[in-house]
């Protein structure tokens, strides 16, 4: 391990230490900020009894039908509106009309639609994570190499084939950076929609372990958060690798 | 399309109550404006927006360069930031509401610690990006450390801090308005989930429409600010493009 690594752990655990030690002695109000070891413990008890899991698992759900939904839209209608300018002017007007409505501010109208059913929070995700998708969809299409485009003319390929085959993986890439832009939007706008009109999720979770003044349990569930969203940026960049190797080695063979 | 809101809401009266129609909402929303009611909420909103987003700007940009700067404490905190920050940072209104209560303080805090991060670390990596030979030159000049910092590595690295700022721009007014639901008497958010719940559409749209045309124009004004104040930078761009 590098060295530089070794003493950022080092001071995390001195870190670590003086939080117990601070909670023990009772030198912060141990009810607000209880002892780490404590909170190891909850985090256990959950996990062991499948509390925790049970409760990401409602709350993933949610958060992959609103991704997933949002990326299969958004990733047409970007690619629509990339291809063809009338369409663009089109819709140009509501996208720029929507796109500054900070997200949250869509949770109440989707109660009013929805109740607190898993729509709401499916279209609050959906909707937020509608921006960065469409957005760098459109840019990447138009992006497009036109002598590319001009070949699939030439060789009579159809419209469904060419944007199949032609101008999704030519704007791939930044289909990409949509997606990953978009991802811990997703995770946000999750909690944030559980907080605000659920009964169950992590979000609801955690605010509902502070209202019933459960404070190990609190500081548990944003452990559990904080590792799930650790987690889905890890599996992302995986994924990426995995789904664009051709990209990066064209790129380096275009360098060399 | 929105002839098509306003036709469609017309016609499938059964819908009135969720979809008023834009007239409607437009009436409510100017009578809104005048009764000063939302006045008051907007003002609040603006107010802790502004508090948190500044405190966030001199916190993020100071702690950036430091950050960037010595080798050392960025050794030591780097590990810290690199597990606090795949949090998203919502959950932390509880924990906030638990220290702070639900007053303006934990709104404030709330907001403070969501946009500090990404202005945080585009600072940290604006400093690092800072060739070496200019501080170097600093050195040799005989500046002392403060005349580096302000004259050499803050406008190095202020375009990165610029981006930081930006990106921190809109997930303030997004920390603002939920904490305002999660916990709040006042405020835009509160004013628009209170009005779903009374089940006053027409008013809970002309809110989120104000919500909108605001982030909106904070944007708009950033930009200008940010045109004005970097335009040496677009200069010295062009210049090395000639």
């Amino acid at each position: 391990m590098r060295p530089e690594k070794l003493s950022g752990i080092g001071f995390l655990f001195i870190a670590l230490g003086l939080w117990e030690f601070a909670a023990r002695k009772e030198l912060v109000n141990p009810l607000l900020v209880p002892p780490l070891s404590r909170i190891v413990a909850v985090f256990w008890d959950l996990f062991s009894t499948g509390e925790m899991p049970l409760q990401i698992a409602v709350s993933m759900k949610r958060a992959a039908l609103g991704y997933g939904l949002a990326g299969a839209v958004f990733i047409s209608l970007g690619i629509v509106m990339g291809l063809s300018r009338p369409i663009h002017r089109a819709l140009e007007v509501i996208v720029e009309m929507l796109r500054p409505v900070p997200p949250p501010v869509v949770i109440p109208v989707a109660l009013l639609f929805f109740g607190l059913e898993d729509e709401m929070k499916v279209f609050v995700i959906f909707f937020s994570c509608a921006w960065p998708i469409l957005l760098n969809t459109i840019d990447g299409v138009r992006r497009v190499d036109p002598v590319l485009l001009n070949t699939a003319r030439t060789f009579r390929l159809r419209r469904l084939k060419t944007i199949w085959q032609v101008v999704l993986p030519a704007a791939s890439p930044q289909i990409m950076t949509g997606l990953r832009v978009s991802l811990p939007i997703m995770l946000i706008l999750v909690v944030i929609s559980e907080m605000v009109g659920s009964t169950d999720g992590i979000g609801y979770f955690i605010l509902d372990s502070q209202r019933r003044f459960r404070v190990a349990q609190m500081y548990a569930g944003m452990a559990a958060l904080a590792i799930l969203g650790y987690t889905l940026n890890q599996f992302f960049n995986l994924l990426h690798r995995r789904l664009l190797s051709w990209h990066w080695g064209m790129m380096r063979r275009n360098l060399e | 399309m929105l002839l098509l809101w306003e036709l469609g809401g017309r016609a499938v009266t059964e819908y009135r109550l969720f979809l008023p129609s834009i007239i409607e909402v437009m009436g409510a929303g100017v009578q809104l404006l005048f009764s000063g009611d939302v006045a008051r909420h907007f003002l609040v909103t603006l107010e802790r927006f502004l508090t948190g987003y500044l405190i966030a700007a001199a916190l993020g940009a100071s702690l950036g360069v430091a950050l960037g700067y010595f080798r050392l404490l960025h050794d030591l905190l780097g590990t810290v930031v690199e597990l606090l920050r795949p949090m998203p940072s919502v959950a932390i209104i509880p924990v906030a509401i638990l220290m702070l209560g639900i007053g303006d303080a934990m709104i404030v805090a709330v907001t403070v610690y969501a946009s500090v991060w990404p202005i945080l670390i585009n600072t940290v990596d604006g400093v690092r990006h800072i060739e070496g030979a200019l501080v170097d030159t600093g050195r040799t000049f005989g500046l002392n450390r403060r005349r580096i910092l302000w004259q050499i590595i803050l406008p190095a690295a202020s375009p990165y801090i610029v981006t930081g700022l930006r990106i921190a721009l809109s997930i303030a007014l997004i920390l603002v308005t939920t904490a305002e639901m999660v916990a709040g008497s006042k405020g835009l958010g509160f004013f628009i989930l209170d009005q779903e719940r009374s089940m006053n559409s027409s008013n809970m749209y002309a809110g989120v429409l104000i919500v909108a045309v605001l982030g909106y124009a904070l944007n708009r004004l950033f930009v200008a600010i940010e045109a004005r104040v970097m335009r040496w930078q677009h200069g010295m761009l062009n210049r090395e493009a000639v």
